[in-house]
């Protein structure tokens, strides 16, 4: 089944990818945190989706209007080309190579922002950074239709 | 300020121009690629097991070069690692191998690190939410558990204490002495977490033991440390697991039991290669050990006053209170203990210790109480 | 030998007594007419297990905890009754506000959940058929050299302290326990990865220096600071830079990173929670880092760091590499610097204006 990007039905899809692949999640640890992706479309369009993670399973992906008032730990923020070019990386490469990582694309602000208020929360991409990465990961095999 | 660096690196004209010289031009010192150290490629001997210490084990790196005094490195650097002037003096007070070392010290490293296992999640809580326990018998697991979680993190602070103290070429022991520590957190937490999980809560504390744990607790070398921490003390309570998985009150908490014997099984284990080691490396530490364990089992045989520690072991043992259980009871705890003691012995026995027997006052009472428990046809 | 029992057991005709009267059946039973809190803890989430958090109870609760721990020296579970004549074990750190943070319980829960073994959890075969450039491959060798120094010294800081904490802050000693695995873990995996591609290289003198200044702080507060945000906010950088020289240091840097992060977060809380009780503390805190700062710029600037940084973010040695990797080197950098002090003022330090490390690392 095709799910667009960005949608809710895409990171539903990737939530119940991850039910499936509970033991690989467990294995990994407990996964506590809420964040927020954000995808900034043509014309400074923006879509916002709270992903909300507890124990070792996502507990819920919905699209909101809003982030701010959602109070997230962290938003991943980048334009719609840079989350198409990761997502067809991990589709060709079943995961993420290093140049497309959340790591990599975070951390010199280059292809993504890491927007945050309190340093302690924005700590939590670091404490979960394996399981935020396998996480999107889980998106190689999904059949994605991009937005153009 | 108990130490100071020997620059100021802020104010160090030499560091930050050399700093600011290599990132505004890209010109690298690069020395360190011709750093006088082997070119040795490490892999797996065992896929399935993954790249282990014993896999690093060679020419310029490996444990089995280890000197019996190490002379060279009393600083951070790692075992094999170039070491340049100016590096600061750790102040290792442990620097013979005879002193730590065991005979596979980097096989219980890799065995703790893969065994670890956790008492939030690995223990049935919500089943055993369900059991109900009898009075005496709730009662009498509880004071049990007390004690257990009251001694187990010593086997936490006694080795804490000596890490800062060996040197940094025994990497392996020091990273054992580190998982020790997390074994023993755990089994901390889940007598803890049983005990308040039973709806008897904790009982009374150990005064006589905890005269035990401080005898361990100040022992003046590591290895007088370690012969009755991890040989003697951990010998007993893997001793004491083993009767206590026995006569757990549920399936749960035999589980539980399993699995810190597990941990217990490798200190012990670790306890008694080191033996084995010092008393083939450095012979003359006997009359030493000697002089260490009879104090050891001085504190033992005055644990008779610990009732708080025996009388559970009569309850859950007999099952209850009534006088035919405590009958049954007296008779499968002194079984027990006759095994710790017996055990304790075939340790020393293993490790070379032969002589400890005939010098002992412990396996005095020991050999009177077996033939006492014969006569009447107990055992 | 160092302490005695107050006499010789075997001699003792008391001694001798009591085992008589057990062996006869005559229990004491002292203990078993004791009432304590009966509480019955259980999960308040079952799929996470039985946490410490669930078993704050009653008179078992870590609330409880006073300011100063004066009735307990002994090693007696907290909440247990206590009786008379129980040993002192020397504990020094008896005060809650200087060792404390509310995120305790949750970090230590958190970090047994997420372990990981170094053996078994990175693809080493993998690795070995990882094509890098020579260059790289050298630097990476250089940099697990130098965090293992760091790493060493990272197990000992709370080694150092653990068995001096008293026994009542229970889950903070089991805190440190899991620190001290983390921190071996962290010494083992950068070991391996060394010697599975070409072996160390040179060990720092300067990193150690200034490790050294920082490990050997005279009381716990400020060891925390340094050790854990200090130095743990620059490895959160570093891991950063050297997760990108491949896919499977990807794994393994991010997963150094989670265990780092953890370091972190104790330290914000340890700190958060010290100031928070503790009037006038700011000033004197300002002024230990003041001190200790350099040790920052010692660890991150000496070349045994630096270079090896700076060849892995840039894939090589040739200048258009290098000019690559010391750009981003750095900003991360900067990045780290900002993050570390914005961390400090979230838990109530606020020294942006007084640090010199921002213009340190803004200069190059």
């Amino acid at each position: 089944m095709k799910v667009d990007f960005p949608s809710t039905s895409f990171f539903e899809a990737l939530k119940d990818r991850m039910a499936q692949e509970q033991d690989r999640f467990t294995k990994l640890g407990y996964f506590d945190t809420t964040f927020g992706v954000t995808v900034v479309g043509p014309g400074e369009q923006r879509r916002n989706y709270l992903l909300n993670f507890e124990v070792y399973e996502c507990m819920g992906a919905r699209e909101i209007d809003n982030l701010e008032g959602e109070d997230p730990d962290f938003v991943l923020e980048a334009d719609i080309a840079q989350w198409q070019d990761m997502l067809r990386n991990i589709q060709s490469n079943g995961g993420a190579d290093t140049d497309h990582g959340i790591n990599t694309l975070t951390h010199f602000g280059e292809g993504m922002k890491v927007i945050y208020d309190d340093p302690e929360r924005h700590d939590k991409l670091f404490r979960f950074s394996e399981s935020i990465q396998e996480y999107f990961d889980l998106a190689a095999d999904l059949q994605i239709e991009y937005a153009s | 300020m108990s130490y100071l660096a020997t620059s100021h690196f802020l104010d160090d004209n030499e560091f930050v121009d050399k700093y600011l010289y290599s990132m505004r031009t890209g010109e690298l010192d690069l020395s360190w690629m011709d750093a006088a150290t082997k070119e040795v490629h490490c892999t797996s001997a065992n896929e399935r097991r993954g790249l282990t210490f014993r896999d690093l084990d060679v020419d310029g790196y490996g444990f089995s070069d280890l000197p019996e005094v190490v002379r060279e490195n009393r600083c951070y650097a790692p075992r094999g690692a170039e070491i340049p002037d100016g590096v600061p003096d750790m102040q290792a007070g442990v620097n013979r191998s005879s002193d730590v070392w065991a005979y596979n010290v980097e096989g219980y490293v890799e065995e703790a690190m893969s065994r670890q296992w956790d008492a939030t999640t690995d223990i049935a809580w919500t089943e055993l939410q369900e059991a109900e326990l009898p009075e005496e018998i709730g009662k009498a697991y509880a004071q049990l558990l007390t004690f257990l979680t009251e001694v187990e993190m010593i086997a936490t602070d006694v080795p804490a204490k000596w890490m800062g103290q060996v040197n940094a070429d025994f990497i392996e022991v020091k990273n054992f002495i580190a998982l020790q520590a997390m074994d023993e957190a755990r089994h901390a937490e889940v007598f803890r977490k049983r005990a308040l999980s039973t709806g008897y809560g904790l009982m009374r504390a150990s005064v006589q033991n905890e005269y035990n744990l401080k005898f361990l607790r100040d022992a003046e070398t590591f290895s007088e440390a370690s012969v009755t921490l991890h040989l003697q003390a951990e010998g007993n309570v893997l001793t004491l697991f083993r009767f206590s998985e026995y006569i757990s009150p549920t399936d749960a908490d035999k589980k539980m039991f399993r699995l810190v014997m597990q941990d217990e099984a490798r200190h012990v284990g670790y306890g008694m290669q080191h033996l084995k080691w010092l008393i083939k490396h450095n012979p003359e530490c006997r009359e030493t050990l000697h002089a260490h364990l009879e104090e050891a089992e001085n504190f033992l045989f005055g644990s008779i006053f610990a009732n708080e520690v025996f009388e559970p072991f009569v309850i859950l043992s007999g099952k209850g209170l009534k006088k035919e259980n405590i009958d049954k009871g007296l008779v499968i705890t002194g079984m027990f203990q006759m095994r710790q003691t017996e055990e304790y012995f075939e340790r020393l026995d293993k490790c070379g210790l032969t002589d400890r027997r005939e010098r002992s006052r412990l396996h005095e009472v020991y050999e009177l109480t077996k033939q006492g428990l014969a006569a009447q046809g107990a055992i | 030998m160092a302490y005695f029992a107050d006499r010789q057991y075997f001699d003792d005709p008391e001694t001798i007594k009591r085992g008589t009267e057990f062996g006869e059946g005559k229990l004491i039973l002292d203990w078993y007419e004791i009432e304590n809190d009966r509480v019955r803890c259980t999960p308040s989430d079952p799929r996470r297990g039985l946490t410490y958090e669930d078993c704050s109870k009653g008179a078992y609760s870590w609330d409880l905890l006073p300011e100063f721990v004066r009735h307990n020296y002994s090693m007696a579970a907290r909440g247990s009754v206590l009786v008379p004549g129980l040993p002192d074990m020397g504990y020094t750190e008896n005060r809650k506000s200087d060792i404390w943070a509310d995120n305790i319980g949750e970090l230590y829960e958190e970090s047994k959940s997420r372990r990981w073994a170094p053996a078994v959890d990175i693809d080493w075969k993998a690795l070995a058929a990882t094509d890098f450039d020579p260059a790289v491959t050298a630097s990476m060798c250089q940099l697990c050299t130098t965090l293992s120094e760091v790493s060493l010294v990272g197990m000992e800081f709370p080694s150092r302290w653990v068995y001096l904490v008293n026994q009542e802050f229970l889950e903070l000693k089991s805190l440190l326990c899991a620190q001290m695995m983390d921190q071996a873990r962290a010494v083992e995996v950068f070991r391996k990865r060394a010697l599975s591609s070409g072996g160390l290289k040179r060990a720092s003198a300067n990193v150690q220096q200034a490790l050294k200044e920082l490990l050997m702080a005279d009381n716990y507060i400020e060891g925390s600071i340094g050790i854990n945000l200090l130095v743990g906010s620059l490895l959160l950088g570093v891991y950063r830079v050297a997760a990108t020289a491949s896919t499977i240091d990807a794994h393994l840097f991010r997963r150094c990173q989670q265990d780092a992060a953890r370091r972190v977060a104790y330290g914000m809380g340890n700190l958060a929670y010290h100031l928070a009780h503790r009037e006038g503390r700011q000033e004197v805190l300002n002024e230990y880092l003041d001190l200790v700062e350099h040790c920052f710029a010692g660890i991150a600037g000496a070349t045994e760091m630096l270079e090896p940084l700076i060849v892995i973010a840039g894939g090589g040695t040739e200048p258009g590499q290098v000019a690559s990797g010391r750009a981003r080197v750095a900003s991360i950098y900067r990045v780290v610097v900002d993050e570390y002090l914005g961390r400090l003022a979230a838990a109530g330090l606020e020294r942006r204006d007084r640090s010199r490390l921002p213009a340190f690392f803004a200069a190059a």
